[in-house]
């Protein structure tokens, strides 16, 4: 499952299989990175990543598996393709993510922080129900699953102020359309 | 020998002198060239051709400069035959010097165990090593070595035990010959440990990039430490710099780019002409004129400073030019 990054890498036995599933199934070459961390620098969550994404790259060219699925970098990257946007070869590294979230996901891998998983499945579940996220709606049951009713309050009057949360979020017009999607989804994670 | 095929072209006589019993200089040692994969002897063949069958060109091999006094006009050069000691002298306009370069002596490392284990030799001893493989009309498979390191910078960028420049050419040759070894062997696993590659020129970066993508070469960021026996192989000990990890890995063959230095002789040979030499012992330029060193002194390729082929061949045809345009206003 990768190496151990407490002990020195020993570069001949590195296998990264993981290298060539990316190229299989996405097309995505990891040795196209030029190891310039543009991906890094315009990264808008990367001051709290443990890994950056130039590292992320990096480790799927070392094979490390186990620790891209266990990093906290999964978990918080926002998905918000800036690190694509940026990237002189076009590593699609949002699409690497979706896919060891998934394999993670897969292997019952926990996020490291515990409120992420929680967070992620209401979303998902929202998404299922309405086919849209309802920023104020998800907080509310994300706070009354966690208890912290309190704790980003804050932000979320700014938010509100500023516009940025709209408390009426109809759903799409054609709900059906988004749980078939759900369904073809969840029967291809079962096989 | 391409000064003097420009010169004999524009009309005038050259007298080219050459040491060693064959022309083309360090060409003659390469396997293959940047960035195109071509074969140097070709080039060689080439202009020794022309050459040859120029009549306003005298091809002097085996021979050495002794002594130069300076004339009104140019030089009277005393020559010496090596295969007999015979001397004799000769009158000329103006001189191009072109003694080329060679590699640092990198035993001072003894970290990297350059004459002590017999897998770690210089960049240009694998040239030949890769010239026997790509000659050999055996099965080669049998030699195939199952790991191959290259480490560049061995002496250059390093104030405390080589020159503190940067050699130049090391990243591009590394590169072709890291690729050479993956068109040989495909199992081979390579690497190569960089600090950074320095590809600028045309179809340079495009060149290191078809190394990384298409032949599979594996470039690491970090300067090895340590080389070591481990099982009758060898052990290449580094940072990888871009994770912050130590990383190690054995290999049968640990390649030094050696640095590129000048020539003992040039310093000798330059200061008979009364050219400059700068600190290293490479011939200097003079004024804004980029191969001229002092009145009717010119000079091209290696003794100048590290420079690939087609560099040489510029600087060749630019110091031609000098003594061309010169001779014309001599008239």
């Amino acid at each position: 499952m990768g190496p151990d990054f407490h002990t020195t890498i020993r570069l001949e036995r590195l296998e990264s299989p993981l290298k060539r599933e990316l190229k299989d199934l996405f097309g995505i070459d990891v040795d196209t990175c030029l190891e310039c961390g543009k991906c890094s620098g315009g990264c808008s969550n990367g001051h709290v990543f443990d890994y950056t994404p130039r590292k992320i790259v990096q480790l799927v060219k070392l094979g490390a598996e186990e620790t891209l699925m266990k990093m906290d970098a999964l978990w918080i990257c926002l998905s918000c393709q800036l690190c694509l946007d940026r990237c002189p070869s076009g590593i699609d590294i949002p699409r690497i993510l979706d896919y060891l979230r998934g394999k993670a996901r897969m292997k019952r891998i926990p996020a490291r922080r515990p409120a992420i998983g929680l967070f992620h499945e209401l979303m998902i579940e929202q998404i299922r129900k309405t086919g849209r996220v309802s920023e104020v709606g998800l907080m509310l049951r994300f706070k009354a699953a966690t208890g912290e009713y309190m704790k980003d309050a804050g932000i979320g009057v700014k938010l509100f102020l500023k516009g940025k949360l709209n408390p009426f979020s109809p759903s799409v017009k054609n709900v059906e359309e988004v749980r078939r999607l759900y369904d073809s989804a969840s029967k291809r994670t079962k096989t | 020998m391409e000064a003097a095929l420009r010169i004999a072209q524009a009309g005038f006589h050259a007298v080219l002198v050459e040491k060693e019993p064959e022309l083309g200089g360090t060409l003659r040692d390469l396997h293959s060239s940047f960035p195109r994969w071509e074969n140097p002897r070709e080039l060689i063949d080439h202009r020794v051709g022309l050459l040859t069958k120029s009549r306003r060109v005298t091809i002097r091999t085996q021979t050495a400069v002794t002594s130069s006094a300076r004339q009104k006009k140019g030089f009277r050069v005393s020559l010496k035959s090596l295969r007999n000691e015979n001397e004799d002298e000769l009158d000329v306009d103006a001189v191009v010097l072109t003694t080329g370069f060679e590699l640092m002596d990198v035993s001072v490392y003894g970290e990297y165990g350059y004459g002590i284990y017999p897998g770690v030799m210089t960049s240009l001893e694998f040239e030949g090593q890769l010239k026997k493989w790509a000659q050999s009309t055996r099965e080669i498979a049998a030699d195939a070595p199952r790991g191959v390191a290259l480490i560049q910078c061995v002496g250059s960028r390093d104030r405390s035990k080589g020159n503190p420049y940067c050699s130049k050419i090391c990243c591009m040759y590394t590169a072709k010959q890291a690729g050479l070894v993956k068109d040989l062997f495909p199992d081979t696993r390579v690497y190569v440990f960089y600090m950074d590659y320095r590809a600028s020129g045309k179809e340079y970066e495009e060149f290191v990039r078809q190394v990384i993508e298409e032949k599979h070469v594996r470039y690491i960021r970090g300067r090895p430490a340590k080389v070591l026996p481990e099982d009758g192989r060898l052990l290449v000990r580094a940072e990888d710099t871009l994770m912050g990890i130590p990383v190690e890995v054995a290999v049968d063959m640990v390649i030094l780019a050696s640095a590129i230095v000048p020539r003992p002789g040039t310093r000798l040979l330059a200061g008979m002409f009364g050219a400059r030499t700068d600190e290293y012992g490479f011939i200097e330029s003079e004024l804004h004129e980029p191969v001229r060193s002092a009145d009717r002194v010119f000079f091209a390729g290696g003794c100048g400073f590290a420079i690939e082929t087609t560099g040489a061949l510029n600087q060749g045809a630019s110091a031609a030019a000098g003594v061309i345009a010169l001779f014309n206003e001599d008239r």
